[in-house]
């Protein structure tokens, strides 16, 4: 049969590139594999590695248990690259970004409970006078507003009363005076799914929270879905990137994640340093719960809480 | 995304070491596979993560030449080469391979392409990637990746794999040449009907050539019987060592000893495209246009009379040509200026 003329006909490992091969590739690969045995201590997969190559494949080929939630045939994925708004010196290059797998049909507003960014976590308020009293409150919840910006239509989160059209200062901006920008349009997010769009592959879009947390979005890619995807809706909108953000360590035990930032604070060695709970309280509180010392103090929610 | 080093250069050699064979055969890509071991270009110690993008990019390059303009022999042999990577591939699941929306109605004629001139083994294998589920069907056929360039790769199309640009051929075609035949036809039975004698036309009405459609037809064929030998031509100079200046050449084309050939030399010496390759369909195509118009003197055998009026026609082409800027790849190098007119 056909099959029988491509597949090797004696046992091989494919780990080991033979000797007597002819092929330019495995000539140059098996050079830099040897350099690589000679010069790598311990070659094993380290974390990084494994988390992005599980994100990618944990999902392929499921199946949900409940068949209405069964993806049809000719159902479009898109895969869109959100972009973190955190602006590192390191990441002058290649800005890190996650990638996400949407469903054509869903709306935009699933899409948009799916970003996770750190700026929904914050707690507002200084809290070194009362460190117990740090609201529940994140800004997730008290400021619910966000729109996305594709091909010159605002698409503005209205599901909530507390919601603000934040596109409308932009609007008037533009037709203030006549700056090149027509149509600028604002409608409600909730009404429209991705397949009613009409997008730019590799175009540069915009996703704006929390009033001025701008995240850039990308769709790198459109395709049918296929026979081996994940094929439960339920699971959509899909996570399959994330880049990985190291966090900032207690200044104290340089063990626990910081939870607490202070700002001219008398006891801390620097401006502004970052404490964990335990050590925060040890440092600046005594036994009575008296502030020890003269500081601002603020929560602090870490970029890396994602990992 | 970097390129998977050597790979193209592999590629390159077995879709060449196919093209020479001259068939589109499956079996003798397979055999040529299986003289490469070719499904070994994904050993190596990596890890899946690794694996996977190298699949990837591997299918990707191979995909490449199976669009136009590509000739059909190396589409054809881009088939076998994509169905033989997607089997071998070590990948769980199976990595798949990317079409664009753009490009499925030239694969779908493609496909219409290889029924009709009954390459039936290349028809099963289209069909049994398809069958295993072997495409993704994108909007775009390279996926976007986000690394800065160092520079930017123009993609190179290797320029003997390319089908001859043969404008005379797109223009004069199979239907264009019936059309005219018919219209010819009808032409002169309005002369008849018109003139006095019902069986043949007026004289006073013969205004133009009456094989005009048939001289039409074989100055094309002559076009495509030239293009053929002046590649020919140039491969087998090709192959002689290409550090030898033309004295060499010179000598291997006395050796052919007729005026014919020295025409030719002095063509290839002026032309200005690169090396054209003669597909197999081209050869179908070619036995059609004999048999499809009737009368045994559609011969590939031109009279004398017809070739000195189809020289100058040729000549005059090759002057334009010449005028146009040239580029010269890979051709030896021309030591003296051809004062030859």
């Amino acid at each position: 049969s056909i099959d029988m003329l491509m597949s090797s006909e004696k046992e091989e490992d494919p780990d080991v590139i033979p000797e007597d091969n002819n092929l330019l590739t495995l000539r140059i690969r098996k050079k830099v594999l040897e350099r690589r045995e000679e010069t790598i201590i311990v070659d094993r997969a380290c974390r990084q590695e494994t988390l992005t190559y599980e994100m990618e494949s944990h999902a392929t080929g499921k199946r949900p248990d409940n068949p209405t939630d069964l993806i049809e045939e000719g159902e479009l994925l898109l895969t869109v690259n959100i972009f973190y708004p955190v602006i590192f010196q390191k990441h002058k290059d290649h800005k890190p970004y996650q990638t996400v797998l949407v469903l054509g049909s869903q709306k935009l507003t699933e899409l948009k409970d799916s970003i996770s960014c750190v700026s929904d976590l914050q707690i507002g308020g200084e809290f070194s006078s009362q460190p117990d009293q740090a609201p529940e409150h994140i800004s997730k919840d008290l400021y619910k507003s966000a729109f996305f910006y594709f091909e010159g239509i605002f698409y503005n989160d209205k599901r909530y009363p507390e919601c603000r059209d934040l596109s409308r200062t932009i609007i008037e901006w533009s037709e203030s005076h006549d700056r090149g920008y027509e149509n600028l349009q604002s409608v409600k997010m909730e009404d429209y799914v991705f397949n009613d769009l009409s997008l730019k592959i590799g175009f540069p879009y915009l996703f704006c929270h929390q009033g001025n947390c701008e995240h850039i979005i990308i769709i790198t890619d459109i395709r049918l879905i296929h026979h081996n995807d994940c094929l439960d809706r339920n699971l959509y909108p899909l996570l399959i990137k994330k880049h990985w953000l190291c966090t900032r360590k207690c200044f104290v035990c340089k063990m626990y994640t910081a939870r607490w930032v202070t700002n001219r604070d008398s006891l801390a060695p620097q401006d502004p340093c970052f404490f964990c709970d335990v050590c925060f309280r040890m440092l600046h509180y005594d036994a009575e719960g008296n502030k020890l010392g003269e500081f601002l103090a603020y929560p602090y929610v870490d970029p890396g809480i994602f990992n | 995304m970097s390129a998977v080093p050597g790979l193209k250069e592999d590629c390159e050699e077995l879709l060449g070491a196919f093209q020479q064979a001259d068939t589109v055969r499956f079996e003798h890509f397979a055999e040529l596979w299986r003289e490469r071991r070719f499904h070994t270009v994904f050993y190596g110690r990596m890890r899946a993560l690794e694996r996977n993008k190298l699949t990837k990019k591997t299918l990707e390059v191979a995909q490449q030449y199976f669009f136009p303009p590509y000739a059909f022999q190396i589409r054809v042999g881009a088939l076998y080469l994509l169905y033989g990577l997607y089997n071998a591939q070590l990948c769980e699941p199976k990595q798949k391979i990317r079409i664009a929306l753009k490009d499925w109605p030239e694969i779908q004629k493609f496909q219409q392409d290889l029924l009709d001139s009954q390459h039936y083994d290349a028809a099963y294998i289209f069909r049994r990637l398809r069958l295993a589920r072997a495409f993704h069907f994108t909007a775009m056929p390279k996926l976007l990746t986000y690394r800065t360039k160092k520079k930017i790769e123009e993609s190179y199309f290797k320029e003997e794999f390319k089908d001859p640009s043969n404008r005379v051929n797109s223009l004069i075609t199979n239907d264009v040449l019936e059309e005219l035949m018919n219209i010819h036809d009808h032409y002169q039975k309005m002369k008849c009907v018109i003139s006095a004698d019902k069986s043949q036309p007026d004289k006073a009405l013969s205004l133009i050539k009456d094989d005009f459609v048939v001289n039409l037809k074989d100055i094309t064929l002559e076009h495509q019987e030239w293009q053929q030998n002046r590649m020919k031509l140039f491969r087998n100079a090709k192959e002689t060592d290409e550090t030898e200046n033309k004295k060499k050449e010179g000598t291997l084309l006395e050796s052919e000893g007729s005026e014919r050939a020295n025409a030719l030399a002095r063509i290839k010496y002026r032309s200005y495209s690169a090396v054209v390759e003669a597909s197999k369909s081209r050869r179908h195509r070619q036995v059609q246009l004999e048999s499809s118009e009737s009368g045994s003197h559609c011969g590939k055998s031109p009279t004398r009379s017809k070739k000195t009026r189809s020289q100058p026609a040729r000549r005059g082409e090759m002057q334009v040509a010449k005028e146009t800027a040239a580029r010269h790849i890979g051709m030896p190098i021309i030591v003296e200026e051809n004062s030859d007119e």
